[in-house]
């Protein structure tokens, strides 16, 4: 978002994010807004924003793997899992404090992530994906049918303290999943300027020609995936010590589809994508299926069964309509609004 | 110009009005985080409609003295994300005294949430609440009282036979924390009672052919079989085991879940024979009984089509029905809240409602919605009551939670 | 021997089912490209409409039966014309993600027309069985056998013997090249999905025979998708064996491993499978091997 006649004359200049005054401006405003919001939100949209910003820490990780290095990955879901688990089982059996279990679980996601990725040396494309399927598929069954994961009745992990705070309600663990999901947006908005993110968009442009430019095509992508289920381990371990329940059902293909859907809606390849991926999807599934009710109580001959299944479709046909018109996303459409802002008052 | 006022004129009048009457109105609200479109909707869609009824009924008779009642029913999809982002919307609904958690891992976690709340929460029949005293109240007897229950009827039924020697019980249900739950403590009843459990077998929701899981079974030479699942999983299960010629030989349990009547007229002859255990009636017990004219009443269709299930909505009204009346009569409209309410649910032991059930059994030792089971049995299509009221071992005290 | 022969022919019944929607996908990608998760609601409401036909409107057989297959052609070709026709030459993966939003919103119509309840035409149909080295085989579901075999047959006649089948192979190999020899690639595509949706609902029909009509019915949609990688997304004679094969080694795992490792494996053997064969062969066990070049 740059207005007209801001020229760039040094390297440094190009590089920034916040290039202008105002961009601070707005940044810091931003972060005042999001930190005070508790003070005044509703318990619902402290809740609707907590998930809203484990959703963003998921799918930027998907965005890494998927929108960035072309690999797509539905296993987002059961490395979420993975996450919460580990971070369930630190604090809760081993009895480590949240904040060591939150990079631990993190890395150990990641680590089994690399599993996840190990096929992508062979496989690519649409085969890839599936093989991320039957990865999740071999992981949400793995998991309760261990001990160490409390079998099928999950696991209650404690509420993140320090010293002898307890951040044990919506607000209070608010802060820190808004605090890490900046961290995650700040490290995924500049990894993906470095060189490794310059590689990764090589990988997806076309793999061979990177790899004749000299780039490691099997070390990158294993980065990739260690990257991506980074980002869904530390969703998880937040998920998990906040809805305080982790159980093997949580985790379905359905999230790991919608994840993907996020990715698509928001747009590949771009980091506000993400964020407007997840915000319109996410505000989609909570609209639908609060209509409903709502449509069962206005018309009570509709009865709450069908105006459940219309809301379903509903989602459905949104999303159609979506696709039709926005197939590549709404970063697209943001990308197209920022030229023209650019350019405004010219026209060309 | 002028229209535009008129039209402010009467949508401030209307928006005025609104406001007044819902504060002129005293209400209650009761929710319900149920499955209406994925596995278990079959449980969840006629149970809630028998609910929504009920409430519909007991609002135009006035209310529990003069309070209106508000029911809410959101789909959750069987998704726990999905479940606990409605609770959370629906906590701050005026007087929400009772959410029904319907399906095991939603009821877990919305558990914390309600019991942070004050709030009284349903959950279908995890002894885990019985055992861990807390806000969270079972729908009838835990699912390891109706198991156990079933233990002592196949113990009976074998000596009736004349058979010698211990009979042999196999278990198969979904590969999740609902199939598992009925063993907590069932398994410990099992084997007190000197019944030999087969290795159970469990299998993922959604499977489309069950002849390995039963062929297994019936190699390892079982007499019974017990069948979890909600329907229409345990009437496919059952099927699967006709087709191999099992019922011939081997006698199906099922639990509270088990084939409706609507089930047993899609697999008439498969299911001939099986034993279901059940804490509410089903079957023309449930059709004769004069509540279930509401079915007719609310245009769901012929009588004949109605699901026994409708009348489980129907308890956890009446339940809430009377729990109300209690915290009214003790702390009155203004100061009623899901503590109070929590205070009435205890109060509860010995509620009758309408036959429907066996009397309640909420006190506070006790989060069991009733004791009693009832057995059935499909005889000629017809699921036909086999015997009376029965108390159901308490299997949940053998199992270390 | 009688062990294995009584979890491979039940398994050998079922896999034909999931070689057919395995087909149905692997059609679609052919010609298309574009990986369908759509065919799960297609299946379903095959049998959907078959059950309609038979039960609700006390159809005879054959005319349930072509009612069926008319209202799965209007439906592929409704698909393909709303939905997936403004999307080509965007990106593929918004294809997928189109076909995901068509499950969810042919999910609610499903739904909404189940009550949550579960249907069946099973003992409408019921012809009796027979038994084979101890192992029971039900009529319907041989003949559902034959019926899977059948289609592939006038499938494979189709592309070989048939104007429009050649120009269906044609736009599989190269979409502008056909479209320069004169072939409509739009009507092809049209064509295709119809097709497609057709064999579905066969498919669809044969498994609501097996499984009753209830919600996990689309799901087997997802299924079909594991097979037709696992034999190659390009390839027929591939869906048709990989489903088969697939069929009868998910009733061995689920017979001779479940004991030991505590149950539920008879999904995950599936994925277990697809992993390896992927690792060993990236294409599928069938599928072309793409040149590629800078």
């Amino acid at each position: 978002m740059r207005p007209c006649g801001t020229f760039d004359e040094r390297y440094s200049q190009d590089m920034a994010i916040l290039r202008i005054k105002r961009h601070w401006g707005l940044l810091i405003g931003a972060l005042i807004l999001l930190y005070l919001f508790p003070l005044f939100g509703s318990y619902y949209f402290i809740s609707l924003v907590n998930s809203l910003c484990i959703g963003i820490i998921i799918v930027l990780g998907l965005q890494i793997v998927s929108g960035y290095c072309g690999q797509i990955s539905f296993g987002q879901a059961a490395f979420m899992a993975v996450g919460a688990y580990t971070s369930a089982i630190l604090t809760g059996k081993v009895g480590l404090s949240f904040f060591l279990a939150l990079p631990i679980s993190g890395i150990v996601a990641g680590l089994i992530g690399l599993g996840g990725g190990a096929p992508s040396l062979r496989i690519k494309g649409f085969y890839l994906a599936m093989a991320t399927i039957a990865i999740h598929f071999v992981v949400m069954w793995l998991i309760p049918h261990l001990d160490i994961t409390g079998k099928t009745q999950g696991l209650h992990p404690p509420a993140p303290q320090i010293g002898s705070f307890t951040f044990d309600s919506d607000e209070k663990i608010y802060y820190i999943i808004v605090t890490v999901m900046l961290l995650m947006t700040y490290g995924a908005r500049n990894m993906v300027r470095t060189r490794v993110g310059r590689a990764f968009v090589a990988i997806r442009d076309n793999d061979l020609a990177a790899e004749v430019m000299g780039i490691e095509l099997y070390r990158y992508k294993l980065l990739a995936f260690f990257i991506s289920c980074f980002y869904a381990g530390i969703a998880g371990s937040l998920w998990a010590h906040w809805i305080q329940v982790v159980h093997p059902e949580q985790f379905t293909l359905l999230h790991a589809l919608n994840y993907i859907g996020m990715l698509i809606v928001g747009g590949g390849g771009s980091i506000p994508g993400v964020f407007f991926g997840v915000i319109f999807l996410r505000l989609l599934d909570e609209g639908v299926m609060f209509a409903a009710p709502l449509l069962a109580s206005i018309f009570p001959w509709i009865g709450i069964h069908p105006a459940a299944s219309m809301s379903v479709s509903v989602f459905g046909i949104v999303l159609i309509i979506f696709l039709i018109y926005e197939p590549r996303g709404l970063a697209h459409r943001w990308e197209i609004f920022k030229t023209s802002y650019r350019l405004y008052p010219f026209s060309h | 110009m002028r229209k535009i006022l008129c039209g402010v004129l009467i949508f401030t009048f209307l928006f005025v009005t609104g406001v007044l009457q819902s504060n002129a109105q005293k209400e209650v609200t009761y929710l319900s985080l149920a499955d209406y479109t994925a596995a278990i909707a079959g449980l969840n869609v006629p149970g809630d409609m028998g609910t929504e009824d009920y409430f519909k009924e007991l609002n135009a008779k006035g209310g529990v003295d003069g309070v209106k009642v508000k029911f809410i029913g959101v789909d959750t999809r069987y998704d726990v994300a999905r479940g606990v982002s409605a609770y959370k919307r629906y906590r701050a609904e005026p007087k929400l005294l009772v959410a029904n958690a319907i399906g095991t891992p939603i009821g877990k976690a919305v558990g914390p949430l309600a019991t942070k709340d004050k709030i009284v929460q349903l959950v279908p029949g995890d002894g885990e609440f019985q055992a861990n005293l807390g806000r969270i109240f079972v729908w009838g007897p835990t699912y390891q009282d109706a198991f156990a229950a079933t233990v002592d009827w196949l113990l009976a039924d074998w000596k009736k036979k004349g058979k010698t020697g211990m009979p042999k019980l196999g278990f198969i249900s979904w590969d999740s924390a609902y199939g598992k739950e009925p063993l907590r403590g069932g398994k410990e009843y099992a084997e007190k009672r000197g019944v030999t459990l087969a290795p159970p077998e469990f299998f993922p929701p959604g499977t489309m052919d069950h002849t390995v899981y039963l062929s297994r079974l019936a190699k390892a030479e079982v007499n019974y079989i017990f069948v979890g699942g909600v329907d229409p999983t345990p009437t496919n299960v059952i099927r699967d085991a006709h087709k191999l010629g099992l019922t011939k030989t081997i006698q199906f349990f099922c639990d509270y879940w088990g084939p409706t009547s609507l089930g047993v007229r899609l697999h008439p002859e498969a299911l001939e024979g099986t034993v279901i255990v059940s804490y509410y009636l089903r079957g023309d017990d449930a059709r004769k009984h004069p509540l279930s004219n509401l079915w007719v009443k609310y245009g769901h269709g012929k009588l004949e089509d109605m699901n026994e299930v409708y009348t489980i909505g129907m308890l956890w009204a009446m339940t809430f029905e009377a729990g109300l009346k209690i915290a009214l009569k003790e702390v009155g409209y203004k100061k009623l809240d899901g503590e109070a309410m929590y205070q009435a649910y205890q109060k509860l032991t010995g509620l009758e409602r309408a036959g429907l059930q066996g009397p309640c059994a909420y006190s506070p030792t006790s989060r069991r919605g009733s004791w009693e089971v009832r057995f059935y049995q499909v005889r000629a299509g017809k699921v036909t009551s086999i015997s009376d009221w029965i108390k159901a071992p308490d299997a949940v005290s053998l199992h270390k939670f | 021997m009688k062990e294995f022969l009584q979890l491979a022919i039940p398994g050998l019944m079922i896999g034909g089912l999931y070689s057919l929607v395995a087909a149905a996908i692997v059609l679609v990608y052919k010609s298309t490209r574009v990986v369908s998760l759509a065919h799960g609601q297609l299946l379903a409401f095959g049998g959907l409409f078959f059950w309609i036909g038979l039960v609700v409107l006390h159809l005879p057989l054959p005319i349930s039966i072509l009612l069926a297959l008319v209202s799965s052609t209007i439906m592929g070709w409704l698909v393909e014309r709303i939905t997936l026709r403004p999307l080509i030459g965007q990106p593929l993966i918004s294809a997928f993600l189109m076909t995901f939003a068509i499950f969810m919103a042919l999910d609610g119509v499903f739904q909404l027309i189940l009550k949550g309840e579960s249907k069946t035409y099973a003992t409408l149909l019921s012809l009796g069985e027979f038994e084979v080295v101890g192992v029971p085989i039900r009529v319907v579901q041989l003949i559902s056998f034959a019926v899977v075999l059948l289609v592939f047959l006038l499938l494979a006649l189709f592309f070989r013997f048939t104007k429009t089948g050649l120009g269906m192979r044609a736009t599989a190999e190269d979409h502008q090249l056909s479209q320069s020899t004169g072939i409509n690639v739009r009507t092809i595509f049209s064509l295709i999905w119809i097709i497609s949706a057709i064999v579905a609902s066969v498919a669809g029909m044969g498994t609501a025979y097996v499984m009753d009509i209830h919600f996990p019915l689309p799901y087997i949609g997802i299924k079909g998708l594991i097979v037709a990688l696992f034999g190659g997304l390009d390839s027929l004679p591939g869906a048709l064996l990989a489903g088969l094969i697939l069929g009868i080694l998910e009733n061995l795992f689920a017979g001779y491993l479940d004991p030991l490792v505590g149950g539920g494996l008879k999904d995950v053997a599936a994925y277990v499978l697809l992993l390896i064969v992927l690792l060993v062969k990236p294409y599928g066990l069938f599928g072309l091997k793409r040149i590629e070049r800078v």
